[in-house]
C-alpha cells in the first residue's frame, strides 16, 4: 500500500502530489471498526457491572 | 461550520470515490467560509466562553480509573460525573479542531493557486516540494476529520447521547439531565449560560 502520491513535474523531477487515497478506506475502516467494538463492548461492560453490584 | 464541513468533505471525496463533478469552486467557496466561522468560533470561545471547561488534566485520569471500576463493576461508587464536557467529548474537540484547523490553514494556503474574484491565481508562490506538503498535509487531515465525522454521527445517534445532539441543536439540557449527567460543583449552569 501506498502512502503518498508523487508524479513527475515538467523537469521529469518525482515530486510530492498528495497523500495515497487508499488510506482513505483504511481511515474509513478503522473508525468501522471502532464504532462496531464500542457498540458491541458498551452494552456488555455495562450488564458486567450490574451484575457484579 | 457543520454544513460547510459536510460540503466540503463531500466535495473533496466524492471525485475521489468516482463521482465526477465540477467540485472545485463550491469546495473552495465552502473552505473559505469554513474559516471565517473557525475564526469567529475561536474568538466566541475566547472572549465569551470559559476556556478551562475544555482543558484536560490530571484529573481526568483519575475519574477515567473511577468510572472504568465503577462500569465495571470493581467499585460500588457511582462514576464521577464531569463538569459541562466529558473527557471524550473534550479530547473529540481537540481532535477535531487539529485536523480542521490543518485543513484550513493547508487549504487557506492552495487558494493561491485559484482563480477568485479577488485575485489571480499564482501556482509558482511556492517550489513544488512545498506545495507537495501542503497536499500531503490537508489530505491526511481531510481524512482524519472524515473519520472523526463518523465517529461524531455514531455517538449523536446512541440512545444514551441523543440529548447531548439535542444541546448541539437547541442549545439546552433539561435540569434533570444537567443533574443525573453533570457534577454541579464542576459546572455551575445556574450562574452562567456558558
Amino acid at each position: 500500500m501506498e502512502i503518498l502520491r508523487v508524479a513527475k513535474n515538467a523537469w521529469g523531477q518525482e515530486v510530492l502530489v498528495g497523500v495515497s487515497w487508499d488510506l482513505l478506506w483504511w481511515f474509513v475502516g478503522a473508525s468501522l471498526v471502532f464504532i462496531v467494538v464500542h457498540a458491541i463492548l458498551t452494552p456488555i461492560l455495562k450488564r458486567s457491572g450490574k451484575d457484579r453490584s | 461550520m457543520a454544513a460547510s464541513v459536510l460540503v466540503l468533505v463531500g466535495t473533496g471525496f466524492l471525485p475521489v470515490i468516482g463521482i465526477k463533478f465540477p467540485w472545485v469552486v463550491p469546495h473552495w467557496i465552502a473552505g473559505l467560509i469554513l474559516i471565517l466561522v473557525a475564526l469567529f468560533h475561536i474568538a466566541w470561545a475566547v472572549r465569551w466562553q470559559k476556556l478551562k471547561q475544555m482543558g484536560v488534566g490530571p484529573r481526568d485520569i483519575g475519574d477515567l480509573l473511577a468510572t472504568f471500576c465503577a462500569v465495571s463493576g470493581r467499585s460500588d461508587a457511582p462514576p464521577p460525573k464531569p463538569g459541562k464536557y466529558l473527557l471524550a467529548q473534550r479530547l473529540y474537540h481537540h481532535a477535531i479542531a487539529v485536523t480542521v484547523l490543518a485543513t484550513c490553514v493547508t487549504g487557506g494556503l492552495m487558494m493561491v493557486k485559484q482563480d477568485t474574484p479577488i485575485w489571480k491565481r499564482d501556482p509558482y508562490w511556492l517550489s513544488d516540494g512545498n506545495w507537495g506538503i501542503i497536499y500531503v498535509v490537508h489530505g491526511l487531515a481531510a481524512i482524519a476529520v472524515l473519520s472523526l465525522i463518523l465517529i461524531h454521527i455514531y455517538f449523536a445517534l446512541r440512545p444514551e447521547k441523543l440529548f447531548y445532539t439535542r444541546s448541539m441543536i437547541k442549545g439546552w439540557i433539561t435540569r434533570r439531565e444537567f443533574e443525573a449527567h453533570h457534577d454541579r460543583d464542576r459546572w455551575n449552569a445556574d450562574k452562567s449560560a456558558s
